[in-house]
């Protein structure tokens, strides 16, 4: 069944690449619509980072003590000064296993 | 007059390949990552690998393996992709001006090729004014790039993933990725409204039953910036009916 599910989910991504290119669609998208699609990025990301962040192995939301929800603020900063994945990822790690061992 | 037609074609395949270089910096760790958390959620290593190369996009893939490894129902699934995937559209219709008179054979690899990464370089090459039939084919070096550097770093990410320790908090590096993505991009109050809006949904809805907070954040988000930004824009009647 998960092989069915991952070539429709596949087909689901084409179709959204494609759709625009196919010889039937309008031209050019509503201008309210290609508005709310500008907001589709930021908004599925967060809604993936901030549990990813703030819920414990225990399903627990977590604010005190919450290693990972320092690492991430020292992310925050280091991706919006050097803009770079990399560098984001490597702060964020090396911050997290720092607090941990210096910590908790 | 026209330069040689081969040469041009080949020169802009290999400017789209050297423009994706700088890119897979950020796209190699996610790969890596992507591969270590498909395992992690309880997919095969060839399910893992698979995936990479159709779903071929960095979140959708990873909202499948979450969504699959919590035993959601499908038609959710399928939902939850589908939103994660619409700003594709959005992709779409910005370079269809460009490539919708190429026919088919061009325009479905093309497609299927469309990423974030390679959208954002070669949408520059589209609009920088030099004439050129053959732009279509910087699309498919910027495409084709990012998909050789996705799929081996997806196979390195299984291969590895399964050695490395829990203790190393790995994935991680996952959050961390979609970080360095949002906070550069968040420029007006709207975008803040999107993204705050969603993270306080995300957390609010997490009694909700098959993860269905990812589309009750995601649609929220969406929705509370696109007001913020229907609110701040201008009205058409201000910009030329105020003088007369």
């Amino acid at each position: 069944m998960i092989w069915w599910l991952m070539i429709g989910c596949g087909m689901l991504t084409f179709a959204a690449r494609f759709v625009m290119f196919s010889d039937i669609s309008p031209k050019r998208l509503p201008s309210w619509l290609e508005d709310a699609l500008g907001f589709v990025p930021i908004a599925v990301l967060t809604a993936i980072i901030v549990p990813a962040v703030l819920i414990s192995p225990d399903n627990e939301v977590n604010f005190v003590g919450n290693s990972h929800l320092l690492a991430a603020i020292v992310a925050i900063a280091a991706a919006l000064f050097t803009r770079s994945v990399l560098v984001t990822i490597c702060v964020g790690l090396t911050t997290l296993w720092g607090l941990e061992w210096l910590l908790f | 007059m026209q330069p040689n037609n081969s040469t041009s074609k080949r020169a802009e395949f290999w400017t789209g390949v050297r423009d994706e270089l700088p890119l897979l910096l950020g796209v190699t760790p996610f790969g890596l990552v992507f591969g270590v958390l498909g395992l992690a959620s309880g997919l095969s290593p060839l399910q893992t690998i698979l995936l990479s190369s159709i779903l071929f996009g960095g979140a959708s893939q990873v909202v499948f393996a979450q969504m699959w490894g919590g035993g959601v129902p499908l038609p959710i699934i399928g939902a939850s992709i589908s939103i994660v995937n619409s700003r594709h559209i959005l992709y779409g219709a910005s370079m269809a001006p460009y490539l919708r008179s190429l026919p088919l054979r061009w325009r479905v690899p093309l497609a299927y090729l469309l990423t974030d990464e390679a959208y954002a370089v070669s949408i520059k090459r589209f609009r920088d004014g030099q004439p050129s039939q053959e732009k279509h084919y910087h699309l498919l070096g910027t495409g084709l790039t990012l998909w050789v550097c996705w799929q081996l770093s997806t196979i390195v990410g299984v291969v590895f993933g399964a050695t490395i320790p829990e203790s190393w908090s790995l994935g991680f590096a996952l959050p961390l990725t979609f970080i360095a993505l949002v906070a550069p991009a968040i420029r007006k109050r709207a975008d803040l409204v999107a993204c705050v809006t969603a993270g306080v949904l995300s957390i609010a809805g997490q009694s909700l039953p098959w993860k269905s907070w990812i589309i009750l954040a995601a649609l929220g988000g969406i929705a509370a910036g696109w007001l913020v930004h229907l609110a701040a824009k201008p009205k058409p009647q201000d910009d030329n009916g105020s003088g007369a």
